[in-house]
């Protein structure tokens, strides 16, 4: 059972990456427009 | 983002005039209520050295005139920011990018909860599902700690709003519905970290961090909806710019503040820029957009010289403009200036709501600790979820959302549709209407003559002889002369002209003697007799009539429709007009219009309103809303044709700014709707809140299940509402 308290810290560093990848992708602005990506497609102009 | 920002970055936008009062104009971050700009301008007017200062919500701008001499502006952003809230200097810092600092931070509060939830469910999972088998108590011990380490960030980054909402509730002396979420998440925490360091009891970090991230995502959609459901105006007043490209004498553009423009002032708008003033083009042509003052979708062509509004977006290539008026004159300005009415009329239904609110709050903590002290004596150990549930399930946002967000998404619809509702309450007592009144000219009809060609006869096509009529009423100022010449063509010209008052008007048009007016005037050129009974002028060359027109007061194309609509709705549609009775009659026999009463006099029509009323009636007037004011005053609602700077005179509870009469029906069926909509909301919280409060009393809730309860509700409130903004029937 000692490997728990080594898979724990682990986990915990997983979940350290995942909220750091999620912070950065929010600051550089990936999540500010997601509607006008999607409709540039069936935009006739440019 | 927390920088302090330097006042001399203020003071770009500042100024000073001859009297030695400076003037600044800058955002103020976090302003979202009429209460809060109360706050600020009693705060900053107390100051002693401030002239004044006004604070607008619709676009969170703040214009302060302050002399220097007695106090320096950075006293002033000090007294704004003791507030509450943030002063930030214009220009990189519009509503939309204080929006978009908004909404990443919502973003990374509800990541970084969810995250967190999933791992301290794993843990407390573990904990929970060995019970029966007994897990290593060292393992156990761990796992706490592990769960109290996840929990910690989760609360402190994304509960914050919670605590920091709750705290300003508490200084306000207001029971908002912040205090018993952050009383609810005080008490869970302390309570699992005290379990955890003495290693027994039970721990509600998953329940933690749970309520947090469903309260965190209940509001960003609320959040979402609330933003997608502005007004157009609202958007439209968010959007004046900050800066506008002002040319000097010296051909150089500097950039001022709009506030700093005056009549006169030649300014550059490049594509896409809003036109910030009532303003003329002067040079080349330009295509207007003003969807967001009249609804009106497609973009309008302008030539030098024509009027372009103020708010309106400039679609096609830059142009220059002279302004014609100073930004607080202009029709955006009134428009904005309405905005703030309505807003503040919204404020005291929401006080209203929030009083409700508050009661609701003080009776959910005493039940919490009514439930928490049974079940101490019945079992102990329920005591602590029992009255966790309690606080949390009970749902005051539904009770206090219900109202407001109901009125904003139909006020938004009804703007994007070019119907501006100046007085909150307006749209309740529009879906009571059951009689409209339509004063005739200006609304059923345009109310300005129009020029209408009833035959032609000979050798000449239909604009010729237009343009011959409007060449020869080209020196008149006669009324029925500037209908025609609406048709001129400047090439065509006429000499030896010669007007006959009551009569018409003769002149020579390219070599031919013609003569335009009654019949019995260009009888004495013809000679001969041409009866037709429908014109009323005639146009004739020496050899006989060319052409004959009526000259009248048309009706808009949509009135017919619209009246129609009205009447199929189940309301009775009246003419009262201040015309001749046989015009009257007749626009009346073209709608179909049975009520038509013509000759009144305003204190007839007021009569006639009061009349109606006195009998039980609720009546809609609609007038031109310059003229009528008392009349439209009497209505138990009023709507009035507003357009160009009338807006500001206008005191109708209701603006059309649209052209389009089939706005109205939709208008009283969208307000219907509304009343629908409200009580429906209204019931739900009240049947959920009666449910489940005795629910969680009980201890059958857990708490993170009263978690999602409370969001789901709340989201149902504000989703059912957003229905209203969305279109529902067709029309066009």
């Amino acid at each position: 059972m000692n490997i728990v308290f080594l898979l724990i810290p682990l986990g915990m560093m997983l979940l350290v990456i995942a909220v750091a990848a999620l912070f950065w992708a929010v600051n550089s602005g990936q999540y500010d427009d997601l509607e006008d990506a999607g409709r540039s497609v069936i935009d006739r102009e440019d | 983002m927390e920088r302090v920002a330097a006042p001399v970055s203020f003071l770009a936008h500042a100024s000073w005039s001859a009297d030695g009062i400076s003037h600044a104009v800058f955002t103020i971050e976090g302003l979202r209520c009429a209460a809060c700009s109360r706050a600020v301008t009693r705060a900053v007017s107390a100051l002693p050295g401030v002239e004044r200062i006004s604070v607008n919500v619709a676009t969170a701008r703040a214009c302060v005139d302050w002399y220097p001499q007695r106090i320096v502006l950075k006293q002033i952003l000090d007294t704004v920011t003791a507030t509450g809230f943030k002063p930030v200097p214009l220009g990189g810092e519009t509503g939309a990018s204080i929006q978009r600092a908004e909404h990443r931070l919502a973003l990374k509060r509800i990541g970084l909860a969810g995250l967190g939830m999933m791992q301290t469910m794993m843990f407390v999972y573990c904990i929970y599902a060995s019970g029966a088998h007994g897990i290593d108590p060292g393992i156990a011990q761990y796992l706490k700690l592990a769960g109290l380490l996840i929990a910690t960030p989760v609360l402190v980054y994304s509960g914050a709003p919670f605590f920091a909402g709750a705290l300003r509730n508490l200084r306000q002396r207001a029971l908002g519905m912040d205090v018993p979420v952050a009383l609810a998440l005080t008490i869970a925490y302390t309570a699992s970290v005290i379990n955890t360091l003495r290693g027994a009891g039970e721990i509600y970090f998953d329940s933690v961090t749970m309520f947090i991230f469903f309260l965190l995502a209940g509001r960003f959609v609320e959040m979402t909806v609330r933003q997608r459901s502005l007004s157009a105006t609202e958007a439209l007043a968010r959007s004046l710019p900050a800066t506008v490209a002002r040319i000097g004498a010296d051909g150089t553009a500097q950039r001022v503040a709009p506030d700093l423009i005056r009549q006169g002032d030649l300014l550059s708008i490049p594509k896409g820029g809003v036109i910030p003033v009532d303003s003329r083009l002067i040079e080349g042509e330009a295509l207007v957009d003003e969807s967001l003052l009249t609804g009106e979708s497609t973009s309008m062509a302008k030539r030098p010289g024509q009027p372009l509004l103020g708010g309106s977006i400039n679609a096609g290539h830059p142009i220059r403009v002279i302004a014609m008026t100073r930004t607080t004159e202009s029709m955006l300005a009134s428009i904005v200036s309405l905005l703030e009415r309505t807003q503040a009329g919204r404020a005291s239904i929401t006080r209203t709501a929030d009083r409700i609110a508050s009661r609701f709050v003080l009776l959910t903590v005493g039940l919490a600790t009514i439930a928490g002290v049974l079940w101490l004596f019945m079992e102990p150990t329920r005591a602590l979820p029992a009255a966790l549930a309690v606080l949390v399930v009970t749902c005051p946002c539904a009770l206090s959302l219900a109202t407001p967000a109901a009125i904003a998404a139909a006020t938004a619809r009804l703007a994007r549709r070019g119907l501006l509702v100046t007085r909150a309450d307006a749209l309740e007592r529009l879906a009571r209407v059951d009689v409209v009144v339509v004063d005739k000219t200006g609304t059923l009809t345009r109310g300005v003559p129009a020029v209408e060609l009833k035959s032609i006869e000979g050798r000449y096509s239909r604009d010729e002889v237009l343009q011959i009529a409007a060449a020869l009423e080209g020196a008149s100022e006669h009324p029925i002369a500037l209908a025609f010449r609406m048709h001129s063509n400047p090439a065509l010209t006429a000499d030896e002209l010669k007007e006959f008052p009551g009569r018409g008007v003769a002149g020579r048009v390219e070599g031919t003697q013609w003569r335009l007016g009654t019949h019995a005037f260009v009888s004495e050129l013809t000679g001969g007799h041409n009866d037709s009974a429908e014109a009323s002028v005639f146009l004739a060359t020496s050899t006989g009539i060319v052409a004959t027109f009526t000259v009248a007061d048309g009706l808009r194309p949509d009135a017919a429709h619209a009246v129609d609509e009205l009447r199929r709705m189940g309301l009775q549609v009246a003419i009262a007009s201040g015309d001749q009775q046989k015009v009257v009659d007749s626009v009346a026999r073209q709608l179909g219009v049975e009520d038509a009463v013509g000759r009144l006099t305003p204190q007839q029509k007021l009569a006639l309103i009061q009349q109606r009323q006195s009998g039980g009636t609720n009546v809609l007037m609609i007038g031109d809303g310059i003229n009528d004011g008392p009349v439209l005053a009497a209505a138990s609602v009023s709507c009035a044709m507003a357009q160009g700077s009338a807006v500001a005179q206008a005191a109708a509870d209701l603006l059309l700014l649209s052209e389009s009469l089939n706005t109205l029906p939709d208008a009283i069926r969208t307000a219907r709707h509304m009343r629908a909509v409200i009580r429906q909301n209204l019931t739900w919280a009240l049947v959920y809140n009666l449910a489940a409060v005795p629910l969680a009393a009980m201890g059958w809730i857990a708490p993170w299940v009263a978690a999602i309860g409370m969001s789901a509700s709340s989201l149902l409130v504000v989703l059912n509402a957003a229905r209203l903004a969305r279109a529902s029937g067709k029309t066009t």
